[in-house]
């Protein structure tokens, strides 16, 4: 049998043994792997939650997706019913549901009539693609305007920042996406139409799903070109809410920091601006920001939405209202699956970013 | 302060980039008009689709992509669906009795591959679309497909099946060609795995291709370069794209598209300038269903309580909702199928007649449940307004109506099972001929649903039956005595035909309203 490594290899004369996994004694390694393993149980939870969830609503997945003249034949509502699996007491459905998903197979949706699997590598990343230039906007404009803001307190930068960072929240974003699209697409036409692509292109080469890297990745410009201009007026409508958020949030970490002692020495010491900026101020407010960031990417995914539709963008948004208005379980599953793990993931990088940014962090 | 002077100038100076390089990056504009060296298309709807497999598929997108890309025996000539027209089928026959249709094969028609279109072809696709047992299989219930010779087909019903010529034309019985579906797994039974390839690529005689296949995104198809048929499609690709109502009013305004399918009446009004707007009554026909089943309500199921709704509704208010081209249904069958009712016998409100029915029916201060769908639209008309209209309509009557809304799937399934007390629904053709809508009858599929059991109405359903097997124009003359006759005595209360409006580019030719697929793709055109 197989002997253990000591359990603190590093100590032995300071030097690593080799072949000893001092890695997964690593702290961060641990911390990694804790948060895998409780991941891998909420992602059980959502699949437990979810099918019961949908099993609850009242209504019939035979009768939502057959026609009404299939309806009248029992025949064909049996067949359906069999090809769905739908024939068979509900924990012997979830059971079956569970050993499919072990082996990475999600179910047939009964609104495409493809894998759910297929459908998800589909629409994830277009959502994923809004929403993440969504995002990435919003942290380099919000955390931008909040810094301008604090820097310029009560002058009348900051008084308009204050301003538009609340219209920015306070918008519904389904209003706003209207409004956006009527402005820039069809009475100034700076923006393209909707979708992803202008419909005289065939999307690129599948490799990431995100057809800006893709196009870029093969080399198509004008694909790229396009995929671009399509992606900016739906990612900064939805970023609008973030933007206007961060804004805040920045603004008054910034100001609080900018109090503290440290800050005045750092000053006094006359230090260069941008260096007391970013290594004494900036650094020491982003950790609530970063907070705020990982709650407003759920916000970000709720957003889409509403902005998948007005927008024509075909993300995990109009995919989940179809499929759950249909009870296409399988499909509902699916995205709640995905949807929490993203929401796991999102966590787990806000964690790590704790670490980063603040060592008091790493070392408790 | 030092660190706001430099600093803060930067940081603006990096948010405005960042605002131009966007602003750029958004300024490129659509080519849409022309695409691979030919004229294309684009046609905006909410994507009400599944599948283009034609043996699979009945959904609305469905039927109007697979017409395009499939040809079917026989066909319809633009909007006209009063007779059939010879499509792969150069003739058919009846047989006196109804039962036996023969119809020969145009020997000059092939498949997008070159190959020739076949007998064998015929039966393999329609036997196919019934063994699937999947939505469109009751286009052929009860019908034997044989092949006569090389150049004949016979299609023999059970029972006198006079309707089948106006059957035949649905998109869903549309010719495959058989050799290339059984190479990818295709079969004529439960093993028929041809479904994924079939929406990867057509295998059809259409005048279009399929390009490319997404359900929730766009379709694309190109121009079948080997069509057989006289009038050679003018768009080389079409692309038909899943876009909101909303959003397709401002697409089709700005020229980005050339069709907006799905406007509302409200959303139509003020489109101007070079646009047109193609309007007229939709084939969907609005109804209220009031249960005869004494178990499901002792109110309802009294006939005198089914005449009251029916004196009580204001027709013409409800008409208001709907917008300008929406027509009151006289009787169930809608305006342009042969066997309608004339305008002139539409049901007129009369208030006072309301009462009298209740008072003779012995029904006071009656209270009762309307169930209807709350997130589905039909023809861009939402379920509540209507239903709140019929509510203050009957409020007037003497009836209390207690709104009942239910999302679709949950509203369907007590309408199915017979068990709403009063409903508001719709029924759309699945081809157009009066025989469709037999289905209103006594033990009939929404009979049924109306708790009106077979043997309920022997007169009603001697009627039927006949109407049924009547072959010729004659049948049209009993179609309307069995409407009177529903009207006067049934418990489904017919309301209207919503309106149907496309906006196209003004340049565009060539659209005709049809009530199966909506307009033909390959008929469309440009000045």
């Amino acid at each position: 049998m197989k002997s253990h490594p000591p359990s603190d290899a590093r100590t032995l004369k300071g030097r690593r043994p080799p072949g000893a996994r001092w890695w997964s004694r690593h702290p961060l390694m641990r911390f990694l792997t804790r948060r895998l393993a409780v991941s891998v149980l909420l992602a059980v939870g959502v699949t437990l939650v979810t099918f019961i969830l949908t099993n609850m609503v009242p209504g019939d997945p035979a009768t939502a997706n057959l026609g009404q003249q299939a309806l009248g034949n029992p025949a064909i509502v049996q067949q359906f019913r069999k090809e769905h699996g739908l024939d068979k007491p509900l924990p012997v459905q979830y059971a079956t549901y569970m050993g499919d998903l072990v082996r990475g197979d999600l179910g047939e949706s009964q609104q495409s009539h493809r894998p759910v699997a297929d459908d998800l590598r589909e629409f994830v990343p277009a959502t994923f693609e809004l929403a993440g230039t969504a995002l990435l906007v919003s942290l380099l404009v919000g955390v931008a305007f909040g810094v301008i803001a604090a820097l310029r307190r009560d002058r009348l930068v900051d008084q308009f920042l204050r301003v538009t960072s609340l219209a920015g929240v306070s918008v519904p974003t389904f209003w706003l996406a209207l409004l956006a699209f009527y402005l820039f697409f069809y009475k100034f036409e700076l923006a393209p139409g909707s979708g992803r692509l202008s419909p005289a292109l065939a999307p690129p080469p599948h490799t990431t799903g995100l057809y800006t890297v893709d196009a870029a990745i093969a080399g198509q410009w004008d694909v790229f070109a396009s995929a671009v201009g399509h992606l900016m007026l739906p990612a900064l409508v939805l970023a609008a809410y973030t933007i206007g958020l961060l804004t805040r949030f920045t603004r008054s970490a910034v100001l609080e920091v900018l109090g503290q002692d440290y800050v005045r020495a750092a000053r006094a010491k006359g230090l260069p601006g941008r260096t007391v900026l970013l290594r004494y101020t900036l650094r020491a407010a982003l950790v609530p920001v970063i907070t705020v960031a990982g709650l407003a990417f759920g916000s970000l995914l709720s957003g889409t939405v509403l902005v998948e539709a007005i927008y024509a963008w075909p993300g995990i948004g109009e995919y989940a209202y179809k499929s759950a208005t249909n009870l296409d379980l399988p499909a509902v599953m699916g995205v709640g699956l995905v949807v929490g793990v993203i929401y796991v993931v999102v966590n787990l990088v806000v964690d790590m970013l704790y670490g980063v940014i603040d060592p008091r962090v790493r070392h408790t | 302060m030092p660190i706001t002077s430099g600093t803060t100038r930067r940081a603006a100076l990096s948010v405005l980039v960042a605002a131009a390089l966007s602003l750029t990056a958004c300024s490129g504009g659509d080519g849409t008009s022309s695409s691979g060296g030919g004229k294309a298309l684009v046609i905006d709807t909410s994507f009400n689709l599944k599948t283009v497999d034609p043996g699979r598929m009945y959904e609305q997108t469905g039927l109007l992509i697979d017409r395009a890309l499939y040809d079917t025996l026989l066909g319809f000539k633009g909007s006209d669906v009063s007779k059939p027209v010879p499509a792969l089928a150069e003739s058919y026959e009846l047989s006196k009795d109804g039962k036996k249709l023969t119809l020969k094969l145009r020997q000059d028609a092939v498949f997008s591959d070159g190959s020739p279109v076949t007998a064998d072809d015929v039966v393999f696709s329609l036997d196919r679309v019934r063994a699937l047992k999947g939505n469109p299989s009751f286009l052929l219930e009860g019908v034997k497909v044989e092949k006569t010779d090389d150049k004949t087909i016979t299609l023999v019903s059970d029972k006198p099946n006079p309707s089948l010529p106006f059957i035949l034309p649905n998109p869903a019985l549309g010719i495959l060609n058989s050799k290339v579906v059984k190479a990818n797994g295709g079969a004529a039974g439960p093993a028929d795995k041809a479904e994924k390839y079939l929406n990867g690529q057509s295998a059809g005689s259409g005048p279009y291709m399929l390009e490319s296949f997404n359900v929730a995104t766009q379709v694309v198809l190109k121009a079948n370069p080997k069509y057989w048929g006289a009038t050679k499609p003018v768009y080389k690709r079409v692309v038909l794209r899943n876009v909101q109502s909303q959003t397709q009013k401002l697409n089709v305004q700005r020229g980005d598209s050339q069709i907006a399918v799905d406007l509302t009446a409200d959303q139509a009004q003020g489109i101007g300038g070079d646009k047109q707007i193609v309007k007229g009554a939709s084939a969907n026909v609005f109804f209220l269903l009031t249960n005869r089943n004494p178990s499901v309500s002792k109110i309802t199921s009294n006939p005198r309580f089914a005449e009251a709704v029916r004196k009580g509704v204001d027709y013409a208010g409800l008409l208001e909702l709907a917008g300008e081209g929406s027509v009151q249904a006289a009787g169930i069958v809608p305006s342009m199928i042969n066997g309608s009712l004339p305008a002139a016998q539409a049901p007129k409100r009369d208030v006072a007649g309301a009462k009298a029915a209740l008072a003779a029916g012995g029904i006071t201060n009656p209270r009762v449940k309307l169930e209807f769908p709350s997130d589905f639209t039909l023809n861009g008309l939402s379920f509540q307004p209507l239903a709140e209209r019929i509510q203050a309509n009957l409020k007037e009557v003497g009836i209390t109506v207690d709104l009942a809304p239910a999302p679709i799937a949950t509203a369907l399934e007590s309408y199915r099972d017979g068990k709403e007390e009063m409903g508001l629904w719709w029924w759309g053709p699945d081809y157009p001929d009066a025989s469709n809508y037999l289905a209103f009858l006594p033990g009939g599929l929404v009979g049924e649903r109306a708790g009106w059991k077979k043997g309920a109405d022997k007169a009603l359903e001697d009627a039927g039956a006949k109407a049924a097997a009547t072959s010729g124009d004659d049948r049209f003359t009993q179609y309307h005595q069995i409407q009177e006759q529903l009207n006067a005595r049934g418990p489904i209360v017919p309301l209207m035909q919503p309106s149907l409006r496309l906006v196209t580019a003004g340049s565009l030719t060539g659209l005709a309203v049809n009530p199966v697929w909506n307009f033909e793709i390959a008929a469309l055109g440009s000045k």
